[in-house]
């Protein structure tokens, strides 16, 4: 067969992925197989086949996983964009199911964090801090919703009212620093539909941000959301004020959204007439 | 462009790593712009050059470094021929038959594709060497189609799913909301689908959306859509720890929106054959309101960003620009019901001028996604990028020549083709046609016959609505149509759904042919 799109491998590459075919043909599990899979994985971490079949021959074996997580130290240091390194290490951490296991993970994330000096999310440090470090981090805004609302209560947080207060407290702060941030934005309306707050209740904070004079701040994100019932129910006059801050950003803050804006007056309107 | 169109995202005086950045692209994004005089002119999308980088990429192969591809080889196969479908260049047969031959090389013997030979099955590379399929295959011998095995691939996809509706990618593997796109899209076009294989994926990609609106990955929140991202994020937050439960949803991305839009999308007849009530909802709005809040600013050259305060790149051009008909179809905004018929048409006569009318109903700037693709996306020496100055790959090239497509055409579910297609349905072919295997606990009841022909008009229903066409830089720059479920031409799903659904389907009438010859205005 003569291939299209061919990629040139480097000699050492074709030769351990011809072998690792061969030993798939024949389902080998051996030590000899550990070795093939290590070798490709360094050549290539995207191989998910020599990470599943090296999964397979570690169980088969009944090799230490313990020593197997020690051995991907260096590995997951090395590929540290690399999801398959990741998973394979949370593959044995389920294997294992040990307390102390897992106590080592998490030291360990800790130690590569240390290396990742770029600005992700990463599961070591607080979402706190990389807000502080950068409010504009958009990772950082989805994991506080996450650790703040859908991971069960934590210890301090049963009262949910409070909870909210300070997390529109922090929000509004965040705002204030940096207006134009449409995480922050973003996460301020979350709050407030997921505990299905009226959006009212915040509109003295927002009303500075919202008005149509401002053209320095006008950014499409700082106005906040009035499509929400709450708001709608309480009569035309906030749907009339809303249409007229859409009409602003359509026509001059925000003409790349012009479309949007347009259907949103469209649809504001409609529903004031049923 | 005016000095005010050209405002930078403000910063509010106060820096970050994140407004860094943001300002030291925008600037690279200006010096892109045309000069007043050259603005006249127009953009030109160098057709022959992204061909000849096509050409070489299928002919020649690829470089050493594509080697981090070894386990993605149908996605470099499937970037490169549809990439020729959207510029309109068909191929010859040889070169169909081989790839055919390298295609089938990688169709696993317990089912399902891998992404290589001898390579494991995976839900990724099963969804590329199909849709790769659909475009160089046929029916009969050598054609490949029929040697799909789709009775295998069946078992290996149930062999994948989760209690929670959701599927693993691969055995061993993890769920991936890519993976749930990959299989559905696979199954509704070889006539796999059955309530066994969809129970609970509603309510699975329901869970993943966010309070941004758009959809996460249920299960590696930082880990983003495509391979080589610099900006990628590999780590897991509940890696650490086995015990805990899975986030419900990571963060709002523009890969993994799509890949839950476009399957909802698909869902719809199941959802209304087998939820009579109380069915799973997503938030429309949210999800549209997050699509077009991801378009870039002018200073961005209306560009598509693929996450919050992230920077544009052209490959969202497609999973968020693209994604935005899907939303709008969602929502039932403009399906051509409701413009008077005098406005029809209108779009053509203004093609390529400037000023247009806006006689469509596309929520997102359509012009301003072209000049972003055509200025910034297209590299000097051949096929496109994520933005300048990085080098063209083979994965942006044909998303963002997708994207130009989703910008130039608007393809919406269309009555008229539907109804057409609903006179010539046979149910009794299409039922024996299904694949051989699914003899379901379920049964095979009339209310799954109802499923595989809703189904199949709900997904080729889809056309270009008459006179909406909007090409910046001149009809010169047209590329085809695409559907926006599957970013295959019109033409090569009408093929294989109607093979695998043993239909003839009705000739497309001029009004609605989404992939007609390009006029050479
Ligand atoms: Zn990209």
């Amino acid at each position: 067969m003569n291939p299209i799109a061919p990629i040139f491998y480097t000699e050492e590459y074709k030769d351990a992925t011809d072998y690792f075919r061969g030993i798939v043909k024949s389902g080998e599990t051996s030590s000899r197989v550990l070795e093939l899979t290590e070798h490709i994985i360094r050549m290539n971490p995207a191989h998910y086949s020599a990470w599943q079949y090296r999964y397979k021959t570690l169980l088969a074996l009944h090799s230490p996983l313990d020593e197997e997580l020690r051995l991907m130290d260096a590995l997951a240091i090395q590929f540290l964009k690399t999801y398959q390194v990741w998973h394979h290490r949370r593959l044995l951490l389920t294997a294992l199911n040990s307390v102390p296991a897992a106590e080592a993970e998490l030291a360990f994330i800790r130690r590569a964090v240390a290396v990742d000096t770029k600005n992700y999310y990463t599961p070591g440090r607080t979402d706190k801090e990389l807000l502080e470090a950068d409010v504009r981090n958009n990772s950082a805004w989805h994991h506080r919703f996450f650790v703040v609302f859908q991971s069960g209560v934590r210890k301090g947080d049963e009262d949910r009212e409070l909870v909210l207060r300070r997390e529109l407290a922090f929000t509004k702060e965040k705002i204030a620093l940096a207006p134009n941030n449409p995480s922050a934005w973003n996460y301020l309306r979350g709050i407030l539909e997921y505990t299905k707050t009226p959006f009212s209740t915040i509109t003295t904070f927002v009303e500075p941000y919202a008005s149509t004079s401002r053209s320095s701040t006008a950014e499409q994100e700082i106005v906040i959301d009035l499509e929400n019932p709450y708001l709608r129910k309480e009569g035309g006059a906030s749907t009339m004020k809303a249409v007229e801050i859409w009409r602003s950003l359509a026509n001059v803050h925000d003409t790349v959204r012009k479309k949007y804006w347009e259907h949103r007056i469209k649809d504001a309107l409609s529903s004031i007439q049923k | 462009m005016t000095e005010r169109h050209l405002r930078s995202t403000p910063t509010d005086g106060y820096a970050t790593p994140t407004s860094h950045i943001q300002a030291a692209t925008e600037q690279i994004l200006r010096s892109h712009l045309p000069s007043a005089s050259e603005a006249n002119q127009g953009p030109v999308l160098q057709k022959n050059i992204h061909l000849q980088y096509l050409l070489r990429n299928l002919v020649q192969g690829f470089p050493e470094r594509y080697t981090s591809q070894d386990a993605s080889q149908p996605w470099l196969i499937f970037w490169t021929l549809q990439g020729f479908s959207v510029l309109g260049v068909g191929l010859d047969d040889q070169t169909k038959k081989r790839a055919i031959e390298t295609l089938l090389a990688l169709q696993h013997p317990e089912g399902g594709f891998g992404g290589g030979p001898g390579q494991a099955a995976h839900l990724l590379p099963t969804y590329a060497a199909v849709c790769a399929l659909a475009i160089v295959g046929r029916p009969g011998e050598g054609g490949g189609w029929e040697v799909i095995d789709r009775q295998k691939m069946y078992k290996f996809f149930m062999s994948l799913k989760q209690q929670d509706g959701s599927f693993l990618v691969m055995h061993h593997g993890e769920v991936d909301m890519r993976g749930i796109y990959c299989l559905i899209t696979v199954a509704t076009m070889l006539n796999m689908l059955t309530p066994e294989l969809l129970a609970g994926v509603p309510e699975f990609i329901a869970s993943c959306q966010t309070y941004e609106g758009g959809f996460g990955n249920a299960s590696f929140p930082g880990w983003v859509f495509e391979e080589d991202d610099p900006e990628r994020d590999g780590s897991s937050t509940d890696s650490f720890n086995p015990s805990s439960p899975r986030p419900p949803l990571g963060e709002a991305h523009g890969g993994y929106t799509f890949c839950a839009t476009a399957t909802w999308v698909l869902l719809q007849p199941y959802l209304r054959l087998y939820y009579p009530s109380s069915a799973p909802a997503i938030n429309r709005s949210a999800l549209l309101r997050w699509l077009t809040q991801m378009q870039g600013i002018p200073a961005e050259i209306g560009g598509f960003r693929g996450r919050t305060n992230k920077l544009v790149d052209g490959c969202y051009s497609w999973w968020v620009g693209g994604c935005v008909v899907l939303a709008e179809t969602l929502l039932g905004i403009g399906l051509g019901g409701d413009r008077r018929p005098e406005e029809r048409g209108k779009g053509e006569e203004h093609a390529g001028e400037d000023g247009w009318d806006d006689v469509d109903d596309s929520l997102f700037d359509r012009r301003a996604l072209q000049e972003y693709i055509l200025y910034a996306g297209q590299h000097p020496a051949g096929g496109l990028r994520d933005k300048p100055p990085k080098p063209s790959d083979s994965y942006h090239t044909l998303y963002c020549l997708s994207g130009l497509s989703a910008a130039q055409h608007r393809v919406i579910p269309h009555d008229a083709r539907r109804a057409e297609v609903l006179a010539s349905w046979r149910g009794d072919i299409a039922k024996e046609k299904k694949c051989a295997g699914l003899a379901a606990p379920s049964g095979d009841g009339e209310i799954l016959e109802n499923l595989r022909r809703e189904i199949f008009l709900d997904t080729l229903s889809w056309s270009e609505e008459e006179g909406t066409v909007k090409y910046v830089g001149g009809s010169g720059n047209r590329v085809n149509a695409t559907h926006p479920l599957f970013n295959l031409t019109v033409t090569h799903s009408e093929a294989i759904m109607a093979y695998f659904y043993g239909q003839t389907l009705p000739v497309r009438k001029p009004h609605h042919a989404a992939s007609t010859p390009p006029t050479g205005k």
